[in-house]
């Protein structure tokens, strides 16, 4: 069993130049997710008397599809964003790798030095020294400050979704109140880090680095619609992400200049721009039904033609008929 | 000369006579593509070693056309040294790895998080001979499978062009288990097996054809590269000195292969 174990360990370990992809790298957010929801405390969830190095498959797909055997499926949009979120807890149960559990908590650790240190390689170092461990775990991580920065958003995203879950009020706010209240709360996360955000965000800029921020950032962006419960038809889904992610990025941009007391002036922005998405939305499903009526218009005229053209036409063989 | 080589050719040759009747009763290892006695393989190694020192550097540049740099450039940023880190580096020979690593840290000590009074790196060599600069690096001799460290010592470990010299390499990474901290890492940079199929007969040929020659005109020994080039060969391929290493108790096992396969960097975590 061990052997298999190791052989399965390998045959993702293979890694090219560039180090780009490899298997046992820092998992995708996702699998993050899913980890880290499960228990505050760092130790290993799994019994530790086997000795042996635990493999953690990556599944990504596997974890969505998931039908989680607990999941109370009742109507209503909270159940789509707890069923997901169940199916999720279900890859939690997958042994994993002792490593990533202490390189995730080197990491969370290392989140204390970053107001000072920034969100570096020393920053993780620290955090190293503060778990007991050698900082050579540093090297470890495949691109060093990008892991810091994407374990945060992960870890942000779990904290986001546990508030949704412990209940929100939400019922007495439009659409548009709750994706900005959805906003505050996340954005509130990360305001302890405010003065070192910018060289969060331009790490996450980094070409490398892009591709596993934007995953992170589209579904933060996925969760928010699920959990605002607004489930129009009228525009597309990617416009709606699209608009939301503007809204979002905006926000927070905004948000590393403001110096009003507990960001009002951001909140009070980030109102103005979810009023605005929504007054977009208005008018374009104004158009679209203006759309119809002249389409029906349309119809209605020309059908009338066609009945006229018709009628002369056929009147001569009813005239003929009625001789016969 | 040529009298000298025969008497070499027909001594091996009685030795694999001999291992042939009495496998049975030692343990046998490979000393390139022949079969030797254990107890012969550190010896006859030592003798290759001592043989090839005095070209040691010049051969390395020769055979692998200054390559070999860039090789120990990406090694020694794989492991990401840093300032007050103890460093083992095994094998080390003329202090190649370790120099590099000296350098890297010393040039970081700008963002230095602390003081460190003595940046502390230990070198093991193979018989030959070195001078220690200052306290930061401090050459030992000693056996690979016996450290004369204490547990749980090092930051890093790192072996370049050693593994495949050693006679039980489990026992090796054993020891670089024992000696390493937690969260301290293991790095090899070994001479490694080249699956592509064109560029595999085109390796194949340059060392078994080229590479004795060279040795010959350039450091008077064909036999020493012949059993360079031999043990290559000879040597578990990347899989299989990965799970090697994960046996040794290592996680988060990887390597990545330079020249696509000529070399491969392995490296494991300790936990």
């Amino acid at each position: 069993m061990y052997r298999t174990v190791a052989k399965q360990l390998l045959r993702g370990a293979r890694s090219r130049v560039s180090g780009t992809d490899v298997r046992l790298r820092f998992p995708n957010p996702h699998s993050t997710i899913s980890r880290r929801t499960f228990s505050p405390s760092p130790t290993p969830h799994n019994s530790g008397e086997i000795p042996i190095p635990r493999v953690y498959v990556d599944l990504p797909n596997s974890s969505e599809s998931t039908a989680s055997p607990s999941s109370s499926s009742s109507a209503g949009s909270s159940s789509t964003a707890s069923s997901a979120e169940e199916g999720r807890r279900h890859t939690r149960e997958r042994p994993r790798g002792e490593y990533q559990d202490e390189q995730a908590r080197v990491l969370q650790s290392a989140l204390r030095h970053v107001l000072t240190l920034g969100w570096t390689e020393d920053a993780m170092m620290a955090g190293a020294r503060d778990v007991g461990v050698s900082p050579s775990i540093v090297g470890s991580f495949p691109r060093k400050d990008a892991a810091l920065v994407e374990y945060f958003m992960d870890d942000c995203l779990e904290k986001l979704i546990d508030r949704i879950d412990s209940g929100l009020e939400f019922s007495n706010l439009s659409p548009s109140g709750r994706i900005s209240k959805l906003i505050r709360i996340r954005l509130e996360l990360q305001a302890p880090y405010i003065s070192k955000w910018p060289q969060a965000l331009s790490i996450q800029a980094h070409p490398l680095n892009f591709p596993t921020s934007f995953k992170q950032r589209a579904a933060l962006i996925d969760e928010i619609w699920h959990a605002s419960g607004d489930d129009g038809h009228d525009i597309d889904w990617y416009v709606k992400r699209t608009v939301l992610g503007g809204i979002y990025s905006t926000t927070e941009i905004y948000m590393l200049t403001d110096s009003s007391p507990e960001f009002r002036d951001t909140w009070a922005f980030l109102d103005d721009r979810v009023r605005d998405a929504f007054d977009l939305k208005k008018t374009i499903q104004e158009v679209l039904s203006l759309q119809h009526i002249w389409q029906k218009l349309l119809v209605l005229e020309w059908g009338t033609r066609f009945k006229d053209l018709s009628r002369k036409f056929f009147n001569g063989e009813a005239y003929w008929g009625h001789l016969s | 000369m040529a009298l000298r080589l025969a008497s070499r050719k027909f001594g091996s040759k009685f030795l694999s006579m001999l291992t042939a009747t009495s496998s049975l009763h030692s343990h046998a290892t490979s000393f390139g593509f022949k079969e030797v006695r254990e107890e012969d393989k550190s010896q006859l190694v030592g003798n290759v070693f001592t043989n090839v020192a005095s070209n040691y550097d010049l051969m390395n540049d020769l055979m692998s056309g200054g390559l070999h740099r860039l090789w120990k450039e990406r090694l020694v940023s794989k492991l990401n040294p840093f300032p007050g880190m103890k460093h083992l580096d095994v094998a080390g020979g003329t202090g190649d790895v370790a120099f590099r690593i000296l350098e890297t840290v010393n040039s970081v000590k700008r963002r230095a998080i602390q003081d460190p009074s003595n940046d502390n790196l230990h070198e093991e060599r193979n018989p030959l001979k070195g001078l220690g600069e200052t306290k930061s690096l401090i050459w030992a001799e000693g056996d690979a499978e016996a450290l004369d460290f204490p547990d749980n010592s090092m930051d890093g470990y790192t072996i370049a062009f050693g593994i495949r010299n050693v006679t039980h390499i489990e026992k090796a990474l054993v020891e670089a288990h024992r000696v390493l901290k937690r969260g301290g890492r293991f790095l090899c940079l070994e001479l490694s097996h080249v699956d592509v199929p064109l560029l595999k007969q085109v390796y194949d040929y340059y060392s078994f054809s080229i590479i004795p020659a060279v040795g010959e005109l350039v450091a008077g020994d064909r036999e020493s590269y012949q059993y360079l080039v031999e043990s290559i060969r000879r040597f578990p391929p990347q899989d299989k000195f990965a799970l090697m290493i994960a046996d040794a108790g290592f996680q988060k096992v990887e390597y990545e292969n330079l020249v696509a396969g000529v070399v491969a960097i392995h490296s494991g975590l300790k936990l």
